[in-house]
């Protein structure tokens, strides 16, 4: 009997697997925290300053801890501002990513006690509870993040860690989509014995619910707004034993994702609900399955359908730069070729020379396709993963002339930039002349 | 490109460190789930079968579980705020009044304002209004409320809750 049952456990919370998904939803946390907390400094006088309108939650914090917030000088308060925004954008983008994560937390309780009027939401509660177990272990940061790419591990994708965190944020959204349908039925819900949604959709423009198309119709019609409210209670009890099921999970995130895409048409609710709860239900997709979706993908490219990144093995700078590059290359799209060993170039491309080489990176993409310097990065946007979000930046109107520039004068002084004693006054760089490339 | 030491692989369940790890995410998982279930039904649950209010967890956690829409009836109630100035009375935009968006979220439609007619807001408010609002002398706190949004919709009724600075 114990055998069958701590190989469960063992399953369900000590195994080691992929945190590639746990990576993901850091950054879905990061931007729910953000587009959540940080409009409220935009009003700072308003909201968190001596002459602020404050409400505290007592039922949360101690009275202890709300009197010694409301003690905090402004300065503090400023201090706090600049602590939680370096703290914030320090998740987002992964760099010390546990600690950052931290740190963000405790921002976060400090703004929370100093005033809940506009950030405390049940939601936001929830919320708490999430960033809670991000704290806990630093797994989060594995992929997705700057602390990957100061690893320098090309494999760091694969990175297999304990599975309690990823199970934990697993059992509390189903939880909670539980819990939520419970109340509905039970305790002081009404969602059986009358009739909440008809109640909603006749409730007057400045009420909670949105001017959405239909809502006419359903608000003239109670039966249609009653059975809607059952199937919406039904769904959320289903839905955590869905999502537990393998054969029904693909079908139980699609219907939680859609149910939060209706929530968000229909009514004013909280983003947390839209930006957090999707990516937390998409935490449901096996990481093993992730990466051997990953691997079959890395091994199409691998068979012919790499680009090969020319660069210069003597620069360390480079070399350092590429080995970035590659912690990046999620579906090993790049195949790094050091021109100084690599024969005559020519035999890669017919415009490339020694000299061409040595003066900016080249790509040269699987059917022939030549790109050289700034070039290259807009074309990697596409092909990387974590090169994605710079999709705007680099297409950013002006950055097709200004880009090229910045580029040659990092490729020309690219010897400065590293600690090798031959060329710290850049002596290795040559001029020379540069391919015309789009 | 080299790998370093770090190995995808990474296992260390067999060793000594990996049953201390083993142990320690084993209690930390009944520890966390019990707490979270516990929060989850305390108020609604077992307050009324322990017939006593147990203790909140502190710092984490809703007060009341996950209560969302749960209960929601026919009627409707709201905070409005008038401005008053040289004996000429205006209702003020809540927009205005609490300027501060997350993003693609109105807090004024989820009736965040309706906080403020608790009388112990009501000098806290009051101050903050003014303070905002200098082109106005007197401000007007009112409730209203739709007694039936399904069968009256058109019925509104109003209360003054206070006025400042009258207080």
């Amino acid at each position: 009997m114990s055998r069958p049952l701590t190989s469960l456990w063992e399953r369900l919370f000590l195994e080691y697997r992929p945190s590639l998904g746990l990576a993901f939803f850091r950054i879905a946390v990061a931007v729910t925290v953000g587009f959540h907390v940080l409009p409220s400094f935009f009003h700072l006088e308003d909201n968190y300053l001596s002459p602020a309108y404050k409400t505290v939650n007592l039922s949360f914090f101690t009275p202890g801890v709300i009197d010694l917030v409301q003690q905090s000088p402004n300065w503090l308060v400023c201090a706090f501002v600049l602590a939680f925004c370096l703290m914030w954008f320090c998740f987002l983008i992964g760099l010390f990513a546990q600690m950052s994560c931290i740190l963000m937390t405790a921002c976060c309780y400090y703004f929370y006690a100093l005033n809940c009027f506009h950030i405390g939401t049940l939601s936001w509660d929830i919320l708490l509870v999430t960033l809670f177990l991000m704290c806990i272990s630093p797994y989060h940061g594995d992929y997705f993040s700057i602390d990957a790419l100061r690893s320098g591990d090309v494999n760091i994708y694969r990175r297999k860690r304990p599975f309690f965190i990823q199970r934990l944020l697993q059992m509390q959204i189903a939880a909670t989509y539980f819990y939520t349908a419970l109340y509905k039925i039970t305790g002081g819900g009404n969602w059986l014995t009358d009739n909440p949604i008809y109640y909603l959709l006749n409730y007057p423009p400045e009420g909670v619910t949105k001017q959405f198309i239909g809502r006419e119709f359903f608000a003239s019609q109670p039966q249609l707004c009653y059975w809607s409210g059952i199937l919406i209670v039904v769904i959320e009890i289903a839905l955590p034993f869905l999502l537990f099921i393998p054969r029904t999970r693909l079908f139980a995130i699609g219907a939680g994702c859609f149910f939060h895409v209706v929530l968000i048409v229909t009514l004013h609710v909280p983003t947390i609900f839209f930006f957090l709860f999707p990516p937390q239900l998409l935490l449901f997709i096996n990481p093993n399955k992730l990466i051997y979706w990953i691997e079959k993908r890395r091994e199409n490219n691998f068979s012919g359908g790499q680009a090969k990144i020319i660069y210069d093995g003597h620069c360390q700078f480079c070399v350092n730069s590429l080995k970035k590059l590659m912690v990046m290359d999620l579906f090993g799209y790049l195949k790094p070729v050091d021109y100084q060993t690599a024969g005559n170039v020519q035999d890669i491309h017919p415009q490339l020379t020694k000299e061409a080489c040595h003066s900016q990176l080249h790509l040269v993409e699987p059917d022939g396709r030549l790109y050289g310097g700034f070039f290259i990065f807009r074309r990697l946007c596409f092909k990387i993963p974590m090169l994605w979000p710079f999709f705007i930046f680099f297409y950013f109107p002006g950055t097709g002339l200004v880009g090229p520039w910045v580029y040659r004068w990092v490729a020309k002084n690219r010897y400065l930039f590293h600690r090798n004693k031959v060329c710290h006054d850049n002596s290795c760089y040559v001029t020379s002349q540069y391919l015309k490339l789009d | 490109m080299t790998q370093n030491s770090l190995s995808p692989n990474e296992d260390y369940s067999a060793s000594p460190q990996g049953r201390f790890r083993k142990i320690f995410i084993s209690i930390f998982v009944i520890f966390w789930t019990l707490l979270f279930h516990y929060e989850s039904t305390r108020h609604f649950f077992l307050n009324p079968f322990f017939k006593q209010t147990l203790p909140k967890v502190r710092f984490l956690f809703p007060p009341a579980g996950w209560i969302m829409f749960f209960n929601v009836d026919d009627g409707y109630g709201a905070a409005e705020v008038y401005g008053r100035k040289d004996g000429r009375r205006a209702r003020m935009d809540p927009h205005r009044i609490l300027a501060t968006r997350a993003v693609g979220y109105d807090n004024i439609h989820r009736n965040v304002l309706s906080e403020v007619l608790s009388p112990y807001q009501a000098q806290a408010f009051c101050r903050f209004l003014k303070r905002k609002f200098p082109e106005f002398d007197e401000f007007e706190v009112v409730a209203t409320y739709y007694p039936s949004v399904t069968q009256e919709p058109k019925k509104k009724l109003y209360r003054i809750i206070y006025v400042c600075p009258d207080l």
